[in-house]
């Protein structure tokens, strides 16, 4: 190998080596956390954080586009001094990370989620969402997912099957908490599958067609969940900015504007992510399985 | 409307989110730091305006994830104040 060539491995490795794959998790979790605190101003009328975390989300991107930004510096470096070759982007595998168990921290009375309260919340939304009555008994809580990966990958075997009532219990028998971080991993890993369904990584030019396959089945499903939430995280698979919503219409009878819609319950974004993921998987082809192969493959 | 422990609740799982968020970006800075020192290392003396870009992009990126961890830090203390107050 040549000086040159020795060089350009090592400047290539660098970038390659970039932290994109914590940048996009810690991105996906800072979103659960906003879209849980917009909940509570919503129902409190307290800010409760929710200025400061959306800023630090917006800083997050910007870190996100900064680091892209330096990749193709490097790319075009390296082809300057002809190493071409070295310039092409690999796939991007952050997904991967999404999927991993959280850092584990040390428990203390502080960092520990009593989450029992918010599970009479969790569940009743999700029957909502998948177009069922409200549904009081208990939940049988046996053999639950225990973490948010795991129920993405059950959860896709109801899509497959096309069975809501499935798909609600599975769903709804997990401690919120559990099912909120599917907020969290889906979106990384639905951008994933899009890439391999398109045979390219999305953007802007395919959210018309993503969004012919994609949408029917995913609806079918969720019935109860708002129009905007699908375009909101398709967009974002094709990492675009969320659709704006329409401003709301004069109201001919009395000439007032009607009320804005409320924000985002944060159940709708997470369950919809996973039936995303599901509904991909089954377009592919694929076993939910194959996204557990690709953890221990990493591991 | 919600119930007080609701609220409690979802602001506990909010700030859970969020310090896993925050863990991750600790992550991310140190392996950002890292990846500075080694492409200054590597292309010590290069005048090329490509990778002048690159290093002012990683100093970018590096003060972003400093900015957001100090946001976060101001999210998870408002919201616990907000708890103490229920």
């Amino acid at each position: 190998m040549s000086l040159v060539e020795d060089l350009g491995a090592q400047v290539h490795g660098v970038a390659e080596e970039l932290p994109l794959g914590p940048v996009t998790v810690a991105v996906e979790r800072l979103r659960v956390g906003l879209e849980l605190l917009q909940w509570v101003r919503q129902e409190s009328v307290h800010d409760v954080g929710v200025v400061h975390l959306a800023n630090a989300t917006e800083q997050l991107e910007q870190a996100t586009l900064a680091l892209r930004s330096a990749q193709d510096s490097v790319a075009a470096y390296l082809t300057s001094i002809g190493l071409a070759y070295d310039a092409a982007p690999t796939a991007d595998n952050s997904w991967r990370q999404g999927l991993a168990p959280p850092v584990p921290q040390q428990s203390t009375s502080d960092t520990d989620v009593d989450a029992t309260p918010l599970g009479r919340w969790w569940t009743a939304r999700v029957d909502a969402a998948t177009g069922h009555e409200p549904d009081d008994r208990p939940v049988d809580e046996q053999d639950a997912a225990k973490d948010p990966a795991d129920l993405l990958r059950r959860a896709a075997a109801p899509v497959r099957a096309g069975d809501r009532g499935r798909l609600r219990d599975e769903l709804r028998r997990v401690d919120a908490p559990v099912g909120l971080g599917l907020s969290a991993v889906s979106p990384p890993v639905a951008r994933h599958l899009a890439t391999d369904l398109l045979g390219h990584e999305p953007t802007a030019a395919d959210l018309p067609a993503l969004t012919r396959q994609l949408a029917q089945p995913v609806r079918q499903l969720l019935p109860g969940v708002p129009e905007h939430v699908l375009p909101t995280l398709l967009a974002r698979v094709c990492r675009m900015p969320p659709p704006q919503p329409e401003p709301p219409p004069e109201n001919p009878q009395d000439g007032n504007a009607r009320q804005a819609p409320p924000p985002t319950h944060p159940t709708d974004p997470a369950v919809t992510g996973a039936v995303l993921v599901g509904v991909l998987l089954h377009r592919l082809g694929r076993d939910p399985d194959s996204l557990r192969d690709a953890e221990r493959r990493d591991a | 409307m919600a119930s007080v422990a609701e609220l409690k609740a979802a602001i506990d799982a909010a700030i859970q989110q969020v310090s896993e968020g925050q863990a991750a970006l600790r992550a991310a800075s140190e392996k950002l730091a890292e990846a500075q020192q080694s492409l200054a290392a590597a292309l010590e003396g290069s005048g090329h305006e490509s990778v002048a870009a690159a290093h002012a992009a990683l100093s970018q990126a590096a003060m972003d994830l400093e900015e957001c961890l100090i946001a976060t830090l101001a999210a998870v203390d408002q919201a616990q104040t907000y708890v103490a107050t229920l």
